[in-house]
């Protein structure tokens, strides 16, 4: 038994799963005192809704089930540019424009759902150039790249939706001016088809967009743990002298990394987007939904799998906060989330000292033995 | 003539925020500590002083004592921001965890923190925090008569006691980081950490010194960027941390560059939001929503100065590694 | 008075896993040069750490003048007037030399700096001992022994009169250790006490007068230096005698493998360029080292030839085939051959299918992947090749098959086999395991670039069997060489570099270290066109 124990702690999969386990129970305790704190009779009903809430009826799983899919996609997204050594924080603008394409597509030019979803990827892939092009050709660092980009993509993106007749609800019949038109009025054909979901959950929310979530990470999985690839991926992210001295192409690398990042996060526009159950709105704030993909992958260790986990727990808990209102406000989950990648931050590092530090003790006794070895040999002779 | 004043102040509101946080982006990285957490600093140090000008204003003293009270809302923002980011120190240095992770965490905790306790606060559905009409500094505040020139223009159309502290706060950090012991030890760590152990420079303290700066001032530019950008705090600061950052890598992670990067963005955002009043810009008359393009403008601009400049650029060597001293 | 400045009685230091200091006892006397001898490994740098305040020993006192002191850091030892001068220079690249020498005890007034004043005791110590620097240069700017005499003019600036040196002649030239040498001395003669570590024995029978022997973290004892000779002090170091020559056979020289014509490579760290117009070949059957003392350019050589740097001119073939040419510029052409030619630079990854194997001179910056498994660093070259993938997919299965037949064949030592992390292994068997990767390949050009830097003496007599072993099957060899031993007991044909270009070419069986020497500094250059082979 305990060495069963042991040995499980030592694979490492095992370990980032406990550590984040570990991050989200002392999450949800801080989230509990937190409201008790603010609203001690009303506390305890909360935060049973809070935790129960995903689970308690079929409307609300298919409405975790329909956050999360948007969410495995960036949360993909940004993983898929850690594991190559890269910070896409300009998943945000990935989204965005991948939202763009997929709604030109469906509305401007009416096209069914999965040609506008072929055209969130691509148009995610295209702004997912910039930033890996001005890294590999001018060392510029990405992070800021994708910053400015994820400003030049929501003004881009407003201007362009202005400047297509058919875009905006108000062509169609609706009565706002600053959202583009209803899915379900302009072309029924681009909704991402429900297959009887949505009767059987009773739920609008409901469609097969987590399952193409899933077959993404899957694919993602692939592409990083089986092929060749993401072997050249990975050892660019890890050590760029290396990989380069192996003959890797790792300026062509950084780019393919981040087209194929920002190709995961445009899906997530489209697919967020296709559910017809939102309208784009022409703001002059970036979408909030990009970043959130940066604590699911954190949550994951960037883990393809492990993303559609995170995202799983990131959405429950976002319909349980939900459920909380109005005695409480729902960005109590947003601290929840922050404290448990706090925690995860530093859980993470003790489990690698922890292994660390046992494998260092394990070489040195080899070490040890190799040199008694060595020395018994020389007396020998 | 009035167009050009409103520009130029303008201009100059929504570059103090912008200095004042990329100057502690500077201090943190140049200890050593990749600072992407100051979105969050600043939320919390607007947070905190507006809630404090409220509070000032509920009482009395605000509108008996304009300026005091803005002094100590100042003094709150910075406070509040430094404690802030010693979360941030803490998990950096301390704990030696990635130090993007530990930042990403505290620009999710900020936002909500601020709802949730403008809520607590304020009463349900009550998000918003207005900021006393007392807070600006106006000719009547000084007790100079009101004139149309071009200078009162331009001088009082939204000027807050943080322009005058940021001008100072501006020479202080540049002095300080280039004619003090504590800056030349504080730029030793972020460069190479182990010489300056070797030497007796304590790198733990160095950082969490580096961090609490850039908290002091992310703090009060949150504040700045709160007066700057309308009348009430919404629990948020609208991307600026991020571009602060930007500007501090525009900026060489130097004093003076930052303050001519931080003027060249501003320039360009103001430029963009005032395009339409602006008589010798190209109209685009035949695009819709035209103002977008300018609204783009300073993106674009600086990323094609960033390209055009990247051979220049130089981080400090060590930024974003912990430092452990049992490795060496 | 005490007749020992410090006493470090039975220290014994432990990291996890490993006592680097076994109940160790060293006294220094005053005035002297105290030599600490030992192999890499031995425990010398952990003992001087404990000496300087890094560490804390768990067990054992160390006295100054006969009193028990406990120094928790730097800050302790600089008030005890203990300095050191650390074997990786510890200056800030981008700081004045000024600011380096100040650094931790910075004159000030209310915390603003005082550099007038610093500049005028630094600039006092430089001339009274003759240590020539430039106090507003940039440390980036200036040389490796300018660095070095700034980290003594450190020491000095702090009035330090227990000075440790630790390994301070690997980067120098042979003059600039016959300077360090007479610095040195003159210290001692001021009454200054220094530590001297090493692993030279020519520099302990010549500036120490005495010395301290420590193996496996054990101290062996300490001896008078007037009183024994290299050979004993060797025997006490690795605790047994040293074969000092590598048992090899006449070479059988083949076709030329590598020929390298008017290689010219910018550099990287000044104006100049680093290698200047070189031209040398290398045939099967033999190894050619390239010796000099480091940094007169043949990273930069080694860089070119296997396409990790760009040259800016020349002409490489490997095997008859093109991997570089480029053609000067602003030069006018010899009309005839290379007109019309194109511009060739081979990529990496063909120069290796083409048959070149690399063993980097870092291992751990360019010859693996820390973080990968031993199996996936043994596949780094080629994971692409039909045997490890199919269709774009990694056969784990061969990978795994593989790694197991070279951790068998070169005895490549690990935690947990295949799966170990790279980062969990000990130097020398990173170092085997990026031989087994490079010679598995069966190359036709092996480049191999301070191979045994860092390895104690088991694993270099391996590596250098696998040389000699690799040309004894007709490959050629390039060997990189910063130690004149390894070069004079590897080689079959010396070439020197000194400031970028090739100044002589020796047959190691008639040439000695001390000839090696003097054009290896620049004191001399072979003037007439070199026969090449």
């Amino acid at each position: 038994m305990g060495e069963q124990k042991r040995r499980s702690l030592r694979i490492p999969g095992g370990t980032s799963i406990l550590a984040s386990l570990i991050s989200i129970g002392v999450g949800l305790i801080v989230g509990l005192v937190l409201l008790y704190v603010l609203n001690a009779k009303a506390a305890g009903g909360a935060f049973v809704s809070l935790i129960t809430t995903g689970f308690r009826s079929s409307d609300k799983f298919a409405k975790v089930l329909y956050q999360a899919a948007p969410l495995i996609m960036t949360g993909l997204s940004v993983g898929f540019a850690f594991k190559t050594g890269l910070f896409n924080i300009g998943a945000t603008g990935q989204y965005t424009v991948g939202s763009a394409f997929a709604l030109i597509g469906a509305i401007q030019f009416q096209l069914p759902w999965y040609i506008c979803l072929l055209l969130a990827l691509i148009g995610g892939a295209f702004w997912g150039i910039f930033p890996g092009l001005f890294k590999a050709l001018f060392n510029v660092n990405e992070v800021i790249t994708s910053i400015m980009f994820n400003w030049i993509a929501m003004f881009a993106v407003n201007l362009t939706i202005n400047n297509l007749p058919m875009m905006l609800a108000k062509y169609w019949g609706g009565a706002q001016m600053d959202r583009t038109a209803n899915l379900a009025q302009a072309n029924p054909g681009a909704l991402i088809p429900r297959l009887g979901l949505d009767v059987l959950m009773k739920s609008n929310y409901m469609n097969i967009s987590i399952f193409i979530a899933i077959v993404f990470a899957i694919v993602a999985w692939i592409i990083l743990s089986k092929t060749t690839f993401g072997y050249e991926l990975k050892a660019c992210g890890y050590n760029r002298n290396a990989s380069i001295y192996a003959g890797i192409n790792a300026k062509r690398n950084i780019v393919l990394s981040m087209v194929i990042s920002g190709a995961f996060a445009g899906v997530g526009g489209g697919l967020y987007f296709l559910a017809g159950t939102g309208q784009y709105t022409l703001l002059k704030q970036l979408l909030a939904a990009g970043f959130n993909g940066i604590p699911v992958a954190l949550l994951a260790t960037s883990n393809p799998i492990g993303t559609i986990f995170s995202a799983f727990f990131v959405s429950y808990i976002q319909v349980g906060g939900d459920a909380m209102q109005p005695d409480f406000v729902k960005e109590i989950i947003d601290i929840i989330i922050s404290v448990i990648i706090y925690l995860a931050a530093f859980a993470l590092l003790t489990r690698e000292l922890l292994s660390r530090g046992k494998q260092r003790r394990e070489d040195a006794a080899l070490e040890a033995a190799t040199a008694h070895a060595t020395e018994a040999k020389d007396e020998v002779k | 003539m009035s167009i050009l004043a409103d520009i130029v102040s303008a201009t100059i509101v929504f570059m103090i925020p912008l200095l004042l946080v990329a100057l502690g982006g500077m201090f943190s990285e140049r200890s050593g500590v990749v600072n992407i957490a100051l979105e969050g600093i600043m939320i919390i140090g607007a947070l905190c002083s507006c809630l404090f000008l409220r509070y000032m204003d509920a009482s009395g003293f605000g509108a008996a004592h304009p300026q005091w009270a803005m002094f100590f809302a100042i003094l709150v923002a910075g406070l509040t921001g430094a404690i802030f980011s010693l979360l941030l120190a803490f998990a950096s240095v301390n704990l030696k965890a990635d130090q993007t992770i530990g930042g990403t965490a505290l620009n999710m905790l900020a936002p909500a923190f601020a709802i949730v306790l403008t809520w607590a606060i304020q009463g349900q559905g009550q998000t918003t925090i207005l900021i006393p009409t007392w807070a600006r500094i106006t000719q009547e505040t000084l007790g100079i008569p009101v004139r149309d020139t071009f200078l009162q223009l331009f001088l009082f159309k939204s000027f807050y006691q943080t322009t005058i502290w940021a001008v100072f706060l501006f020479i202080i950090a540049a002095v300080v980081l280039y004619k003090t012991r504590f800056g030349l030890r504080l730029r030793s760590c972020g460069e190479h950490p182990q010489a300056a152990d070797s030497v007796g420079v304590n790198v733990y303290r160095m950082r969490y010194a580096g961090v609490f700066i850039s908290g002091l001032l992310g703090g009060i530019g949150g504040l700045a960027y709160t007066l700057a950008a309308g009348s009430a705090f919404q629990s948020t600061v609208a991307g600026y941390g991020f571009l602060a950052l930007a500007v501090m890598i525009f900026g060489n992670w130097k004093p003076l560059n930052i303050l001519g990067a931080s003027l060249f963005f501003a320039l360009f955002k103001i430029l963009g939001s005032y395009s339409g009043s602006i008589p010798f810009l190209p109209k685009f008359d035949n695009i819709k929503a035209s103002e977008y393009i300018y609204l783009m403008l300073p993106y674009v601009v600086t990323m094609i100065v960033l390209i055009l400049t990247s051979k220049k650029s130089r981080a400090p060597k060590a930024e974003g590694i912990p430092y452990d001293k049992g490795r060496r | 008075m005490n007749e020992y400045v410090i006493e470090m009685l039975n220290i014994t230091k432990e990291f996890p896993g490993i006592r680097a200091n076994d109940d160790i006892t060293l006294c220094l006397r005053r005035g002297e040069i105290h030599a600490l001898l030992g192999e890499n490994g031995a425990g010398k740098s952990t003992l001087m750490s404990v000496l300087f305040g890094l560490y804390q020993p768990e067990k054992g006192t160390i006295k100054k003048d006969g009193e028990v002191v406990r120094i928790k850091g730097p800050n302790e030892a600089n008030a005890l007037n203990i300095g050191m001068v650390h074997q990786h220079f510890k200056l800030v690249e981008v700081f004045t030399v000024l600011e380096n020498i100040i650094l931790g005890v910075e004159p000030n007034k209310m915390g603003f700096l005082q550099k007038k004043e610093a500049r005028k005791k630094v600039v006092a110590l430089s001339e009274r001992y003759g240590l020539k620097i430039d106090p507003d240069a940039l440390i980036e700017d200036i040389s490796v022994g300018m660095q070095q005499r700034v980290e003594i003019l450190k020491m000095l600036y702090r009035d330090n009169d227990i000075l440790i040196f630790d390994e301070p002649t690997a980067v120098l030239t042979p003059q600039e250790i016959e300077e360090l040498m007479n610095i040195m001395r003159s210290f001692a003669a001021e009454g200054k006490s220094i530590l001297f570590i090493t692993h030279k024995l020519n520099e302990i029978m010549a500036v120490a007068d005495r010395c301290t022997v420590l193996r496996k973290g054990k101290c062996i004892g300490t001896v008078d230096v007037k009183d024994t000779d290299k050979s004993s002090l060797s025997r006490m170091m690795v605790g047994r005698d040293v074969e000092f020559v590598v048992a090899k056979g006449e070479t059988k020289l083949g076709d030329t493998v590598l020929d390298v014509k008017n290689l010219t490579v910018p550099s990287k760290l000044h104006k100049n360029n680093a290698v200047k117009d070189v031209s040398f070949s290398v045939r099967a059957g033999e190894i050619v080292c390239l010796a000099g003392i480091e940094g007169n350019g043949q990273t930069e050589c080694v860089y070119a030839l296997t396409g990790l740097e760009k040259p800016s001119a020349g002409e490489v073939t490997l095997l008859g085939k093109p991997i570089v040419f480029i053609a000067p510029k602003r030069e006018k052409q010899p009309a005839s051959a290379l007109k019309g030619a194109k511009a060739v630079l081979m990529p990496i990854r063909l120069r290796s299918k083409l048959g070149m194997s690399h063993i980097p001179e870092d291992r751990q910056k360019f010859g693996l992947v820390l973080d990968y498994s031993l199996e996936e660093n043994l596949v780094l070259q080629r994971y692409w090749e039909p045997a490890f993938q199919k269709n774009g997919f990694i056969r784990k299965q061969n990978v795994r098959q593989y790694a197991e037949k070279l951790i068998k064949q070169y005895d490549i030592r690990s935690g947990q086999g295949p799966v170990t992390s790279a980062r969990s292994m000990s130097g020398g068997n990173q170092q085997k395991a990026i031989v087994a990767r490079e010679m598995d390949k069966n190359p036709d050009l092996l480049v191999a670039v301070q191979p045994t830097r860092g390895l104690d003496v088991g694993a270099i007599e391996y590596i250098h069997k696998q040389l000699v072993a690799a040309r004894d099957n007709g490959k050629a060899v390039f060997l990189v060489s910063l130690e004149l031993d390894e070069v004079m007991n590897v080689s079959d044909r010396i070439l020197v570099m000194y400031e970028g270009e090739i100044v002589g070419e020796f047959d190691p069986k008639v040439t000695t270290v001390e000839e090696l020497g003097l054009y290896m500094a620049g004191a001399k250059k072979q003037a007439a066109e070199r026969t090449v082979h």
